[in-house]
């Protein structure tokens, strides 16, 4: 199987070459597969943006590559196909809604790609249907609340049929009960439409979630592997300024007090699971 | 100062009445007719019947007239300002003083000149409320695009135009809750709108405008990579998920149009033969 983004010794700089010059990212090196959900993590300016927005040729590369499904992302030619794979959401909704109608919103870019009205509607229609937005389909997002607002862009993006859909703190302006309902949908796109997912965020909660994550400061990788793996080094993880994930927070401090908590709890679940098993 | 609940302007409401179903295009040229016609009234009369019309579409698009008109309540200062303009400056030769004072004197002719202007704006804002109710923002852009078209051939990016404008009338509201929201947090920091005198408070606005510029041109950044990432790049090759075409409907309200433009020439011919 070939990776469906792969990043060789990316380096960007802003302002590069002159005294303000910031080094966003120092030599990533990175394969995200298809059909996986990664998270990628770390406090702001860690540079986790600025590696996205490599990904759909938002951003070109000052060194190093970027290829995505083997096409250069360097190469300006390519950039049209590229973003035809991979969709990108943001953080602010109101930001990025084109339309002050939902369905029109969500046509823009199959119009963009230049397909026919036919086809445009079946891809509206279907977007609509799976992330179960039909009820909206008619009205302004002006009166959604944040977290609609946010499936209606993820709804956007879907309809351009995407093989990767990157989110970029897709979450950070919700709350509670919006984080929830976005994050639901986008492990059900990944789980059942097989879509690759690229989850930029930092909520540990949201993390646990993901197959794979990667922590990075400072325009480095510093760790990277399954979630299970990355939180069992919890002194790296306090160190580059992150939490554990609330259930692993509260399994170290039980165990700490003596209680029989196995290592390894990330997930609500589990930890609701071993609790119940004490005697 | 709640500046978001007046503006109406670039606020669509939806909604299945015949006027929502117009072909954008005839709406569009319908809006145009009218404001032309509006140049050409200078009585009461025609202005009596262009009320009634302009009534019998608002109930027929079902948007309550009180909110149809609420959205004139900021316009409400510069409609009076100019009329009492208007009423003092406008001088013909003989007309005959009204009132008089100090070195103002407000003719007849000022008046009806005042009344014919005030109504003029009045009804030019009325009708673009009206398209922008009844019409979502992508079909106005539809029909615009479709009615500028013919410029692109000499030289004119009617296509990229057209979406400017229609972001700039989509973030009208988005701008105005910001704004409310900044004199709200300035005004908790001390800052005092309505106190001093006229320099103290123009110089007030600055900590408001200044912040609202700049999230702006924020926002302004943000949307233009998000729409870059969704594969915008311009008017070319763009294609519509809804194609417009003119049916029944749209040949009625151009046979209503027609009557009533005939109506407004044959009453204005009537009262000023002279022109």
């Amino acid at each position: 199987m070939n990776p469906l983004i792969e990043v060789i010794d990316l380096t960007y700089s802003y302002q590069a070459g002159s005294d303000d010059e910031f080094r966003a990212l120092k030599g990533v090196f990175l394969q995200v597969w298809p059909g996986e959900m990664l998270a990628i993590t770390g406090q702001n300016g860690s540079g986790k943006s600025t590696l996205a927005r490599h990904f759909n040729g938002l951003l070109t590369p000052q060194s190093g590559s970027v290829l995505v499904e083997g096409l250069s992302i360097a190469d300006k030619k390519n950039t049209a196909a590229i973003r035809k794979l991979v969709g990108m959401v943001f953080q602010n909704p109101d930001n990025q809604l084109v339309s002050s109608i939902v369905e029109e919103d969500i046509a823009f870019g199959p119009e963009n790609l230049g397909l026919p009205p036919a086809e445009i509607r079946k891809r509206v229609d279907w977007a609509l249907d799976t992330l179960n937005l039909q009820h909206l389909r008619k009205v302004s997002p002006s009166g959604l609340s944040e977290g609609q607002k946010q499936l209606v862009a993820i709804a956007g993006v879907l309809a351009m049929k995407p093989k990767c859909i990157i989110l970029d703190e897709p979450t950070a302006h919700l709350d509670p009960r919006g984080k929830r309902e976005v994050l639901e949908n986008i492990m059900r796109l990944n789980r059942e439409e097989g879509i690759t997912i690229i989850l930029l965020t930092h909520f540990m909660n949201e993390v646990v979630h993901c197959d794979q994550m990667v922590v990075m400061e400072q325009g480095e990788i510093k760790l990277r592997g399954t979630p299970y793996a990355v939180f069992r080094q919890k002194e790296i993880i306090l160190e580059l300024g992150l939490d554990l994930p609330i259930a692993a927070q509260l399994a170290t401090g039980l165990r700490q007090k003596g209680f029989k908590i196995p290592e390894d709890i990330i997930h609500t679940e589990e930890l609701v699971d071993c609790l119940c098993q004490l005697k | 100062m709640e500046l978001t609940k007046n503006i109406t302007l670039g606020v669509y409401l939806p909604g299945e009445t015949s006027i929502h179903r117009l072909d954008p295009r005839t709406k569009i040229i319908a809006a145009a007719i009218l404001i032309t016609l509006l140049l050409f009234i200078k009585s009461y009369q025609p202005y009596g019947l262009f009320m009634l019309f302009t009534i019998a579409v608002i109930i027929a698009s079902g948007i309550p007239i009180s909110y149809a008109l609420c959205g004139l309540k900021p316009m409400l200062p510069v409609l009076v300002l100019m009329w009492f303009f208007q009423l003092f400056l406008y001088s013909a030769p003989e007309a005959e003083v009204i009132v008089s004072w100090w070195i103002f004197s407000a003719t007849d002719a000022g008046l009806h000149m005042g009344n014919l202007i005030t109504l003029r704006v009045f009804f030019l804002f009325t009708i673009i409320t009206i398209l922008t109710l009844t019409t979502s923002i992508v079909s106005l852009t539809d029909g615009l695009e479709s009615l500028l078209k013919p410029l692109r051939m000499i030289g004119i990016p009617s296509q990229e135009l057209v979406m400017t404008m229609i972001i700039a009338l989509r973030f009208v509201l988005i701008l105005a809750e910001e704004l409310d929201k900044i004199i709200k947090a300035q005004m908790a920091r001390g800052v005092a709108f309505d106190r001093g005198n006229f320099i103290q408070k123009t110089r007030n606005l600055f900590p408001v405008f200044l912040p609202l510029f700049i999230n702006a041109f924020k926002r302004a950044e943000e949307l233009i990579v998000a729409m870059e990432a969704r594969s915008y790049t311009g008017g070319k090759g763009r294609t519509k998920m809804k194609t417009l075409h003119m049916g029944r409907v749209d040949r009625s309200a151009g046979v209503v149009i027609m009557l009533f433009t005939g109506l407004i020439v044959y009453i204005i011919l009537s009262v000023n033969p002279q022109i």
